[in-house]
């Protein structure tokens, strides 16, 4: 009886609140979804399906949407290849203890930064006329590179920040996880005369596919909420090449005017598409690690 | 040879790799001490006349003060909460939960899954009728999700490594559930458990969407930040870089924290 009691009494409330606010705000979100509520109106009435019809022909949703599958790609796969590269060359080239721990402490600072602060660090640095990063092109011969100013560019430089956080805190995670492992399928590995890159590419990381895929997840979930690093460094520009979903709705929904409903539609929209996209890979880890 | 120059060629790579990892933040620092006049020029400066000017102007700066204050109040009471309601919870899912641990995991993670936008929407529009807009109250509240969903995800595992005999030897002793969690799980897993605590408390410390669209008013320090590139024409870079030091000095003292919170997680469990 008291084991139950402390059952109840441990998991409630936690439990309670997360349910309670979770459910408010997906209640409310569909609920203002299917209504025409601006911020400028205080009534509203309901309007059906005719947010979400608009929203499939509004060309700017479409482009944010492409912008967010893009920033999902390139961060996750950046991060997850630099964090390999560099932890296979650390782990191979680096035997000192302290020479090792003096790198992972380089590379943990970076991830620890608030993303507005990072976003200041590198708008300063990308900074056309007394950024150090031009200055270094200059010296180099090349010209000053608008790197947030320029469409093409600009999304491959915010994502340089967010790869220069997340890779390299990767890193250091998985040299961890390659100290971790039992030495001797490399030795067996070694005595056969494979070489060293055949060694990670057909033993270790193979033996780490489980907490690489997990890691890939926390990835893909943490990069949905790069709205602080992109808002700060472009504001979702120039133009609109920058515009992730997220900033789209916040624009929507908050700065313009206010449109509160369409806002609504559009992150149920993103709420659906991610939970199950993110329910299948889920799944697929369970039965994969098992 | 061809070993002398590889493995130099990965000593170059990985002094290349450590400077791009730091010299961002130190040049950040250094940027803070200059005048104006020593960062509005091509060739940026090594050497010149450091000054506090730029720390002076921010800490005398009432919005910066005010979001410091906000950002303790906010994220200390939020953190405290989490704490409070997610560890317990934590500890019966990693030991008495069984058929539902899996699915509650599974909860406690989907929240995470939950973009922003879609929680501060609804929410925009509750404060407003409710009168919580703008408050700190309303800001806390919405960030217990983060905090308890965080604190749970990372204290399951961390009562896991509790080795069980301990709790059994003490259930043999007559010991109840609640007695054996705070007399011996608790203080045991206390380790990670702070790691966990220290990890939360840089999320939400670090939060802007949030903050900026339900307490904008009331703003904590990473919207007060933000919102410093707009003070017109020109760019106050001593000042942002002096701000942008100041934001980040509390989540970069626990550095050794997380060093050991990720060598403790990579250890196998004791079973």
């Amino acid at each position: 009886m008291n084991n139950r009691r402390f059952l109840f009494w441990t998991l409630t409330p936690g439990f309670a609140v997360l349910a309670i606010l979770a459910l408010i705000s997906i209640a409310g979100a569909l609920y203002f979804s299917v209504m025409d509520r601006s911020l400028r109106y205080p009534d509203y009435h309901f309007a059906g399906l005719y947010n979400y019809q608009r929203l499939l022909s509004d060309r700017r949703f479409l482009n944010a949407l492409q912008i967010s599958a893009t920033w999902e790609i390139v961060t996750v796969v950046g991060s997850l290849v630099v964090a390999t590269l560099l932890s296979v060359l650390i782990f191979e080239t680096v035997k000192s203890f302290w020479l090792r721990n003096l790198i992972c402490f380089a590379f943990l600072a970076p991830v620890l930064l608030p993303r507005v602060a990072a976003a200041f660090i590198w708008r300063f640095l990308y900074s056309p006329s007394l950024g150090l990063i031009n200055y270094l092109a200059s010296l180099l011969g090349f010209g000053p590179v608008e790197f947030l100013a320029n469409p093409s560019l600009a999304l491959m430089s915010v994502a340089i920040v967010d790869i220069w956080q997340w890779g390299l805190f990767f890193t250091v995670i998985m040299l961890k996880l390659l100290e971790t492992l039992p030495k001797d399928p490399i030795e067996a590995a070694q005595l056969d005369n494979a070489k060293t890159w055949e060694i990670h590419a057909f033993v270790t990381l193979p033996m780490l596919k489980a907490p690489i895929i997990s890691l890939a997840l926390v990835k893909a979930v943490e990069s949905l909420r790069s709205f602080d690093l992109i808002y700060v460094m472009t504001g979702g520009g120039p133009g609109t090449a920058t515009e992730t979903l997220d900033l789209y709705a916040y624009q929507a929904g908050i700065n313009l005017g206010g449109r509160i409903s369409y806002a609504s539609a559009m992150s149920i929209l993103l709420l659906v598409l991610t939970t199950i996209v993110f329910t299948l890979i889920w799944r697929g880890i369970r039965k994969w690690s098992v | 040879m061809v070993r002398l120059i590889r493995s130099s060629l990965a000593s170059v790579v990985l002094a290349l790799m450590v400077f791009i990892a730091l010299t961002p933040i130190l040049w950040t620092i250094l940027g803070a001490f200059k005048r104006l006049k020593d960062i509005v020029i091509p060739v940026p400066k090594l050497f010149f006349s450091p000054t506090l000017e730029n720390f002076v102007t921010i800490l005398q700066n009432p919005s910066i003060r005010q979001g410091l204050g906000h950002s303790v109040i906010v994220v200390g009471a939020s953190v405290i909460i989490g704490a409070l309601l997610g560890v317990p919870a934590a500890y019966s899912l990693a030991r008495h939960v069984r058929t539902l641990k899996g699915d509650l995991q599974f909860f406690v993670l989907s929240l995470r899954f939950m973009p922003p936008v879609a929680i501060a929407i609804p929410f925009i529009v509750l404060y407003l009728d409710l009168g919580l807009y703008d408050t700190l109250a309303g800001l806390i509240l919405v960030y217990l999700v983060t905090t308890i969903s965080t604190v749970i995800w990372l204290s399951v595992p961390a009562f896991e490594r509790v080795p069980k005999e301990i709790e059994e030897a003490a259930a043999m002793e007559g010991c109840g559930p609640g007695e054996i969690f705070l007399k011996f799980a608790l203080p045991i897993a206390m380790p990670s458990l702070f790691g966990a605590l220290v990890f939360t408390f840089v999320l939400v410390w670090n939060e802007l969407l949030l903050a900026l669209t339900l307490a904008a008013g009331n703003a904590t320090l990473p919207v007060v930040a933000a919102s410093i590139t707009s003070l017109g024409k020109e760019v106050p870079w001593g000042v942002i870089n002096a701000s942008t030091v100041i934001l980040v000095i509390p989540p970069l003292v626990f550095i050794g924290l997380l060093m050991s919170f990720i060598n403790g997680m990579m250890k196998p469990a004791r079973r």
